[in-house]
């Protein structure tokens, strides 16, 4: 569990300087810019962010970290649901304002009293003359504070108010507040700050032109929630750095959630989080899942059981079958030798890893630049193919490769000065003799050109002997005669060069890009139970209740509930019944004809077993248990009492869900 | 192909729903359960009745709560790891969160929240959460501001931990907006751990991104068929009464308490309705010709006397007074008229 934390944290440190990275740029931007405005209009900076609203919180938090450090202390953060009207807004505001300067200079203590005092009255003409306080204070003060400093170049520094999500204000407080802060702006020289998740085009109808003129607003574009993805993926998925690694449907899952439903960085890392607590609660050898510094250690501190465990595993068994007998029998019984042999096969793994994915980059350039993307265009749809099944099985893998052969000379040189450099720069030890081939490869092209040149001389003048000759007969018979010229006609070296790099490139793929399922002992590292996740993470209720409601056999594993879909079994929970009945009618039902077609349904049901002398006993059951089973599909939400006749219920859903 | 029928069956379901609700005209019978010869069964017989009736395929259903038991430890350690649980499902989740508490937060601080409860608001378990786990005394102006302040101790003592259990996080009370917001910026305090259970088909819909990401939920489906015992119980079933409007009981109830010349002048009233009942645009029994007949029948003195027993039936919804076109004030009883054939037939047993 330590072990998990540490990883965590780890995961989520790195994860956070990542995020953060783009946004600085863009926040360098957004600063230069509040600091040149001269204000005679209220500069106003219009951040269009995009609608994955929840990522948006750390792009605010580390803006107004990075403000108050050069610029400005005065940050106020508004949110709509904080802002029903224009007075919380104005206390919101002054009380964030005066806690701010407060949290600057924590050192000295005699504006505690001032805080207390905000709550009380909160208009325009207060925090004017807050500031005039405050301004003056601080232009009384010594240069040699930080702060000061700051404000030695600016005399008044600005105030800057940041609403966060502009689309959920109510206009009516947004368009008071601009216009009042107008008129003020001379005293108080404030700066506005809208994040906006949709465009642009809501500042404009969110405010009528007399107010937004009031504005000088620029606009300012953040990086796209896909790129942040890739960022992620690459840094996080395609490391060695961590040991714990995702498998191919998982990985698949997690991306469908984001590129399907949310584009939100926040919810991908809830999600991994999410694998890896899975991962390391369910799996009892996900001890081993560290880095190689420590694994001799853990592997060695295994007990009897875990290592019966790693006996268990199906990987492990398979590589065993393979082995030769008497290696089979040690493996199996001498825990010592076991220990030994794993601490091999996990170092493997994590080389295969390393060696993996500067594989994987080599193919990604390869597959990156062709037409229509056969194997994605994005690492990540190359990483999920190649972890699902052998790539060079797969159909897009051989079209590729077949456009990689028709490349021209030049591309195809560029292409492996990236792999060069990718394979360089990679740790792996492998690589040596790969690099070495790559470069006698790039020489041989370099003596290549003048060749290149003759061959199409040669084709040049075969083409002037056909137009020579105007008989039809001819014609054909030289066609032919040249069609078959072709199919035997030695291929150039530049072509030959060339089916040999492709074919190098694809032994590469097939030696190093291995699915991980197919390597022994990767449930050690790699978490593969989509189908959890998907549970966790993307439920669907509806679902749920309608199988529960049209299939009870799936949950109470009970015989006599056995039955086809369309039909009412009168075993079934009451509630079932009622539920099938339902299905049955209209937008409205009658209440008395659905009594009665359950009271029939049920009676059916009762009748082998039950005497019938206290029948009118049996009917108030039945009644009872009508009424319940009604009540609770009204709490379910599929029924709701109706006006339009007596003794009537509607309907809410419709069909058969 | 396997696109193609997916597609043929989301064709499907459109026009099923268009079918549903195009047509104006809903064919069903005109029955009604007046007609039904059995009387109305009320709350406590249907309780007593329910208990008689045996609870199918209880061994089936045990299996299936111990396998929810067996997440109860994965539960907190995911808990504890920043995550909150929604519980999904047919059946009432109720008895399974009861045994969660007993089971592993009996040491803990928790608090549970019985959303089912129709009085139940946001602001009683914000108030609960100040007043008894952070022993604050003190009120405060909205709940935003008490939000505030216990967020802020949260956030200073990172000792404290509180579990909360919400039953029924879409009831009535709690779906609103407002409520939802609060309790999402509630869970999503990191020492603050929550466990809700749902049940309504579109509880999902309260949720925006936003709110999403604030409750950072995990989801379990625990399906447990077990009946709504507690949930239903406060459900207004329109078999065991009309919401609304009064049932015979409450009003016997309130009359007995009356004096006889008031219980008289309800009878007036009631008498005069059931006789105009067949008269679909009988608007009410106006005041002045009330106070003729109430007069006449030696009920009343003075119009004042009227007027103030009038004020106390309206006072317990007994009557409503409508002004017609020409100002005049009608009075009329918001009863059923078979209700009211009853009230009057036990009265006469009574006298």
């Amino acid at each position: 569990q330590k072990v998990q934390e540490d990883l965590n944290k780890q995961l989520l440190d790195n994860l956070m300087s990542f995020l953060i990275r783009p946004h600085s740029e863009f926040q360098e931007k957004t600063t230069e810019w509040t600091c040149r405005m001269k204000f005679r209009e209220i500069p106003t900076a219009a951040l269009v962010l995009g609608v994955n609203v929840t990522d948006h919180d750390l792009t605010f938090r580390s803006l107004s970290d990075f403000l108050q450090n050069n610029i400005t202390p005065y940050i106020a953060f508004l949110e709509a649901k904080d802002c029903p009207g224009i007075k919380n807004l104005m206390q919101k505001l002054m009380g964030q304002l005066m806690n701010c300067y407060i949290n600057v200079d924590s050192l000295e203590d005699e504006d505690c009293v001032q805080v207390s005092q905000n709550r009380i009255r909160c208009s325009m003409s207060s925090l004017i003359k807050w500031y005039e306080s405050v301004t003056k204070k601080m232009d009384s003060e010594t240069p040699s504070k930080k702060r000061t400093s700051s404000s030695t170049h600016w005399q008044s520094p600005p105030v800057v108010v940041i609403f966060k999500d502009m689309e959920s204000f109510t206009t009516k407080v947004l368009q008071d507040f601009i216009v009042i802060s107008s008129q003020h702006i001379h005293e108080l020289p404030l700066v506005l700050i809208f994040g906006i998740a949709t465009s642009p085009m809501i500042i404009h109808r969110l405010l009528p032109h007399s107010v937004s003129s009031l504005l000088c607003i620029e606009l300012f574009q953040s990086l796209s929630c896909k790129d942040h993805l890739s960022t992620i993926i690459d840094k996080l998925l395609l490391t060695t750095q961590f040991p714990f690694k995702l498998g191919g449907k998982v990985l698949q899952v997690l991306i469908n959630l984001f590129l399907y439903h949310d584009f939100s960085v926040q919810n991908f890392i809830k999600g991994f989080q999410l694998c890896i607590v899975e991962h390391f609660y369910s799996q009892p050898l996900s001890v081993l899942c560290c880095q190689l510094v420590d694994l001799q250690k853990r592997v060695n501190s295994l007990s009897h059981d875990q290592c019966e465990n790693i006996r268990r595993l199906p990987s492990f068994r398979s590589y065993v079958e393979k082995q030769e007998a008497g290696k089979q029998v040690a493996l199996l019984t001498t825990d010592n030798f076991l220990k030994e042999e794993t601490h091999k096969l996990l170092e493997d793994l994590h080389v295969y890893h390393e060696n993996y994915v500067s594989v994987l980059r080599c193919l990604h350039v390869f597959t990156s630049s062709l037409p229509k993307y056969p194997l994605g265009k994005q690492i990540r749809e190359l990483h999920c193919a190649c972890l699902e099944n052998p790539v060079w099985e797969t159909k897009e893998y051989e079209s590729s490769l077949q456009l990689v052969r028709m490349l021209s000379k030049s591309d195809l040189v560029t292409m492996l000065q990236q792999c060069l450099k990718i394979l360089l720069s990679s740790s792996g030890k492998e690589f040596d003799n790969t690099v070495e081939k790559l470069k006698e490869f790039l020489t041989q092209f370099q003596n290549l050109e003048a060749e290149a040149f003759q061959g199409k001389g040669v084709s040049v003048s075969s083409q002037k002997e056909l137009q020579k000759k105007t008989d039809l007969y001819h014609l054909q018979k030289s066609l032919l005669e040249l069609k078959e010229s072709r199919q035997s006609k030695k291929l150039t070296k530049f072509e030959m060069l060339r089916f040999e790099v492709v074919d190098y490139i694809d032994n590469l793929v097939r030696k190093y890009l291995v699915p991980a399922d197919h390597r022994t002992l990767h449930e050690i590292l790699y978490f593969n139970t989509a189908a959890v996740l998907r549970g966790h993470l993307n439920a669907a209720p509806r679902t749920a209740l309608h199988t529960a409601l049209n299939n009870p056999h799936w949950y109470l594993k009970n015989q006599a509930l056995k039955c086809d879909g369309g039909s009412i079994s009168n075993k079934a929970p009451d509630i079932c019944i009622v539920y099938k009945l339902h299905l049955e009618c209209g937008r409205l039902i009658n209440l008395v004809d659905w009594l009665e077609a359950f009271s029939t349904v049920v009676m059916a049901g009762e009748e082998p077993n039950a005497d019938t002398a206290s029948s009118d006993q049996m009917d108030d059951v039945i009644h009872a248990r009508f009424i319940r089973a009604v009540s609770e599909l009204e709490l379910l939400g599929f029924i709701k009492p109706s006006k339009q006749k007596t003794d009537h219920v509607a309907r809410l859903t419709w069909g058969g869900c | 192909l396997a696109k193609k029928n997916k597609e043929e069956k989301m064709s499907n379901l459109v026009e099923e729903y268009f079918e549903a609700h195009s047509s104006s005209k809903v064919l069903t019978s005109d029955r009604t359960l007046q007609k039904l010869q059995k009387r109305r069964l009320n709350q406590e017989t249907l309780r007593d009745l329910l208990k008689k009736a045996p609870l199918a395929y209880a061994a089936e259903i045990k299996e299936l709560n111990q396998q929810h038991e067996s997440l109860f430890s994965r539960w907190m350690l995911q808990l504890h790891l920043g995550f909150n649980i929604v519980l999904y499902g047919l059946g009432s989740k109720r008895d399974l969160l009861e045994k969660f508490r007993k089971s592993l937060l009996q040491d803990s601080v928790h608090l549970v929240v019985n959303g089912y409860f129709p009085s139940i608001t946001v602001r009683s378990i914000l108030s609960s959460i100040t007043e008894e786990v952070l022993d604050h005394i003190g009120t405060f102006c909205s709940p935003l501001d008490q939000l505030e302040f216990i967020t802020k101790r949260f956030k200073e003592d990172s000792s404290l931990e509180l579990y909360v259990l919400i039953h029924n996080l879409d009831s009535q009370m709690l779906r609103g907006e407002k409520s939802q917001q609060i309790l999402a910026q509630l869970s999503s305090l990191p020492t603050v751990y929550l466990i809700a259970s749902i049940d309504h088909i579109n509880a999902p819909l309260m949720w925006d991104q936003a709110k999403l990401s604030l409750y950072n939920w995990l989801w379990y489906e625990t399906t447990t068929f077990s009946p709504y015992v507690e949930e239903t119980s406060y459900e207004n079933s329109l078999l065991v009464q009309q919401s609304g409007s009064l049932a015979l009981s409450s009003l016997t109830h309130v009359l007995r308490s009356l004096t006889p010349n008031a219980r008289g002048i309800f009878r007036l009233l009631a008498q005069y309705q059931l006789e105009k009942k067949d008269n679909p645009s009988y608007p009410g029994l106006s005041f002045q010709d009330f106070y003729q007949q109430c007069r006449e029948a030696f009920l009343v003195n003075s119009d004042l006397t009227l007027r103030a027993q009038l004020t106390e039936f309206k006072d317990h919804k007994l009557i409503r007074t409508k002004r017609g076109a020409d100002g005049v004030e009608y009075l009329l009883i918001p009863v059923d008229d078979s209700t009211l054939t009853n009230f009057l037939e036990n009265q006469d047993e009574d006298v």
